[in-house]
């Protein structure tokens, strides 16, 4: 079984790697947008779907954080009950909750902005800062973490399916381990869809309503 | 000057200019830092090595039992914000409130610093104030400076109010901070908790709602056309069901959920996750009102359920790990795990009825990305930090700098204090917290300033930032939200004397400690 897990791994590795071209796709767009217009909406399209989904989980995590969490505090007070497994839940859902709805946050724009000079700029303006943004400083913050998270010990923790060090505790700290380089990924993927975003904005291509939300619409939405 | 400080200084200066170029603060943070430890690295001055550290400091804030409160009580704000339940507090309380002189004005005060303690996000906070309160003071007369003054503070004035989400921040901070002080004082200095940080805030806090109404008082009293009373003649009166549920409910969960944070009977993060349940239920009875449902019955056994669960836990022993128990006992922990079902079938009835209303989408989605937004800059900061302070020592050069300032504690206080007032124009709260508080607040603690009271001088120093014209935060977004007709100078000249009490509260804390520390070493003695 682990074998199996570790032939994924790999070859989800070089999937990796042979993907990291498609992060130029977007300079290649700002050079040709006539050809690459399409394909670019296309993508922008899939990856999407990608975060949203990721954002379905972060939002049934919470809810079920929440309930996990008033049963154990019943379980505590009243039955004087408790389990390590039940506080794993709790941590699991949570650091899941925040780091699978990263790339949907981006898409949204709900991260944190200082808009003082934003405010003013027009939507190429802006479209130009986020392209510089998101390959000066997203997406190496992304190989950073995906690079520096997948280490020998990380292999040898699917390779030994390890569990909790709790005898009670939840049996699935591989899967906990993965979220690391999981929000990586997908933070990578919206920064694609958002490049592409970016760069149809400038070339004059983009035909759908995105642009940039304003800072008051965008703090308001939260 | 060795080669690390100058890197050290010199990405903290392309940082800053970096965030006004307007992308993510969490992404321009990490991304400068990672600029720079290449840069660094190429110079042989750190080593990769540094880098590596960053899952296991995201390792660490996943596995963080204090931040779980977070989203928590970011669940209780959405949940109560889109189910109008906000709404209703502040409508209610400004037609009881309304007819008397200023009378709206307190309403906006009181319920801002209640309200505005879940998101801890100034911006947000600030427009929902403007979009609901704004037009009604103005339709009612109000001088468009008191107005937008009133605004402006109240909703900073939740940040520092428990429980908000910032505070549990700043605990967290302060809390390693110290944790670091203690190793070099030889295990001298004190631990502190949310607890600790919520206790010190209340009373600096209450006495801010104070000063604030004192000033409507004092407006209403000498200029009565600043801010005149409603004329509510015409409306149907209040029946005591709208004020016992449109004021009273929320007011009770608040105060349960702060309350048991603050006489130590639950930690912080149960508190708040109870808090997420009641808002829950809460929201189920606004949404339900008037509506021939049959979800509504369940949210009434919910509700009973839990009270029920109470009443019996008072009464009889329900432990599961005991094998004798007396029949009578038996039968009181059948029933209470039935009542059990019960509250988890009233839960899943607001959720279905907030689906229904179309607010459950939204509202969860809200709480995924503040949380998500929340955490990343913490992460994106913690990469700051691995390269300022793992990499170039910065946090050596800071240390250097605040030992060495004239006039020992407090010169190394105001320079701090001053630092962040500064940052406080275009950096929000949490990005202080995450980048600043991690550098001073160590060695100010080893200088023997207290924790507590250095956290709490912080809070009300931003609080006062975010006010300030002509950058302030705050009045920032109260312009993007009010409408046209105000104009931007008015705003500026309505919170000058806000700024005045706030600096008159800082004074008052930093000449008496014992306003924030007085009432958190009750629960340490």
């Amino acid at each position: 079984m682990s074998e199996f897990f570790l032939n994924l791994g790999l070859g989800l590795r070089w999937i990796g790697i042979g993907a990291l071209p498609l992060l130029l796709l977007p300079l290649l767009t700002l050079a040709i947008p006539s050809k690459l217009a399409r394909p670019a909406h296309w993508l922008r399209a899939k990856l999407d779907v990608i975060s949203s989904a990721a954002l379905g989980i972060s939002m049934s995590l919470a809810i079920f954080m929440v309930a996990v969490q008033l049963l154990v505090i019943i379980g505590r007070y009243m039955f004087d009950w408790s389990a390590s497994w039940a506080n794993d839940l709790i941590t699991y859902s949570f650091a899941g909750m925040f780091l699978l709805a990263a790339g949907s946050a981006l898409k949204h724009d709900a991260h944190v902005r200082v808009d003082i000079l934003r405010e003013k700029m027009s939507a190429k303006r802006r479209a130009t800062v986020d392209l510089a943004g998101l390959y000066l400083f997203l997406f190496p913050i992304c190989l950073l973490i995906v690079w520096s998270s997948i280490t020998p010990s990380f292999v040898r923790s699917w390779a030994n399916f390890e569990g909790s060090v709790e005898s009670d505790g939840l049996q699935l700290t591989y899967v906990f381990k993965t979220l690391v380089p999981l929000f990586g990924v997908l933070l990578t993927l919206q920064g694609l869809s958002e490049a592409l975003r970016a760069a149809l904005i400038l070339r004059g291509e983009s035909n759908t309503q995105d642009a940039p939300k304003s800072a008051a619409e965008a703090s308001n939405g939260n | 000057m060795e080669i690390e400080v100058i890197l050290a200084i010199c990405m903290f200066l392309v940082a800053i200019g970096a965030l006004l170029a307007g992308y993510p603060v969490a992404f321009t943070l990490g991304g400068v830092a990672l600029i720079f430890a290449i840069i660094g690295i190429s110079l042989d001055v750190m080593s990769v090595n540094d880098l590596k550290n960053l899952p296991s400091r995201i390792d660490g804030v996943m596995r963080n039992s204090v931040l779980v409160a977070v989203p928590f009580f970011v669940i209780m704000g959405v949940v109560l914000e889109r189910s109008r339940v906000a709404e209703d507090l502040l409508g209610i309380a400004s037609r009881l409130l309304g007819q008397i002189r200023g009378g709206l004005g307190y309403a906006v005060v009181l319920v801002g610093a209640l309200l505005a303690a879940s998101t801890g996000i100034v911006g947000a906070t600030v427009i929902t104030m403007t979009l609901i309160a704004l037009p009604t003071m103005l339709k009612q007369g109000y001088d468009p400076k008191l107005a937008t003054g009133i605004i402006a503070s109240s909703g900073t004035l939740g940040q520092i109010i428990p429980p908000s989400i910032v505070l549990i921040l700043l605990a967290d901070a302060i809390a390693n901070a110290s944790a670091q002080a203690s190793n070099s004082l030889g295990g001298r200095a004190v631990s502190i908790s949310v607890q600790d940080l919520f206790s010190g805030a209340l009373i600096p806090g209450l006495l801010l709602v104070g000063l604030y109404l004192c000033w409507i008082a004092f407006n209403a009293l000498t200029k009565p056309e600043r801010c005149p009373p409603a004329d509510i003649s015409d409306l149907p009166p209040l029946t005591a069901r709208q004020v016992i549920m449109g004021l009273g409910a929320p007011l009770a969960l608040i105060f349960a959920v702060l309350g048991s944070i603050l006489l130590g009977i639950t930690p912080p993060t149960e508190a708040a996750a109870i808090g997420a349940g009641g808002a829950v239920l809460l929201a189920g009875f606004r949404l339900s009102e008037g509506q021939q449902t049959r979800l509504r019955p369940l949210l009434f056994i919910g509700l009973a359920s839990a009270l029920l669960l109470l009443v019996l836990n008072a009464n009889f022993e329900l432990s599961v790990k005991l094998p004798t128990l007396t029949s009578v006992d038996k039968a009181a922990q059948l029933l209470a795990f039935v009542l059990v079902i019960g509250l988890l079938a009233g839960l899943g009835a607001g959720l279905f009825i907030l689906r229904s209303a179309r607010h459950l989408k939204s509202a969860f989605m809200s709480a995924s990305h503040i949380t998500s937004m929340v955490f990343v800059i913490l992460i994106g900061a913690s990469l700051f930090s691995l390269v300022f302070t793992g990499g170039f020592r910065g946090n050596e050069m800071i240390e250097g700098v605040l030992t060495a300032m004239p006039g020992g504690v407090w010169g190394a206080l105001a320079i701090t204090m001053l630092v962040m007032f500064v940052l406080g124009f275009f950096l929000d709260f949490i990005e202080i917290i995450f980048i600043i508080v991690p550098l001073v607040a160590p060695p100010l603690i080893v200088l023997g300033v207290d924790p507590i009271w250095l956290a709490i001088l912080m809070a009300l120093n931003l609080q006062t930032s975010f006010l300030t014209p002509p950058f302030g935060f705050a009045l920032f977004y109260l312009r993007g939200a009010a409408p046209d007709s105000v104009q931007t100078l008015d705003i500026w000249r309505g919170a000058l004397p806000f700024i005045g009490l706030q600096i008159v509260m800082i004074i008052a804390v930093a000449a008496i400690p014992a306003l924030a520390t007085w009432l958190p070493g009750l629960g340490a003695g």
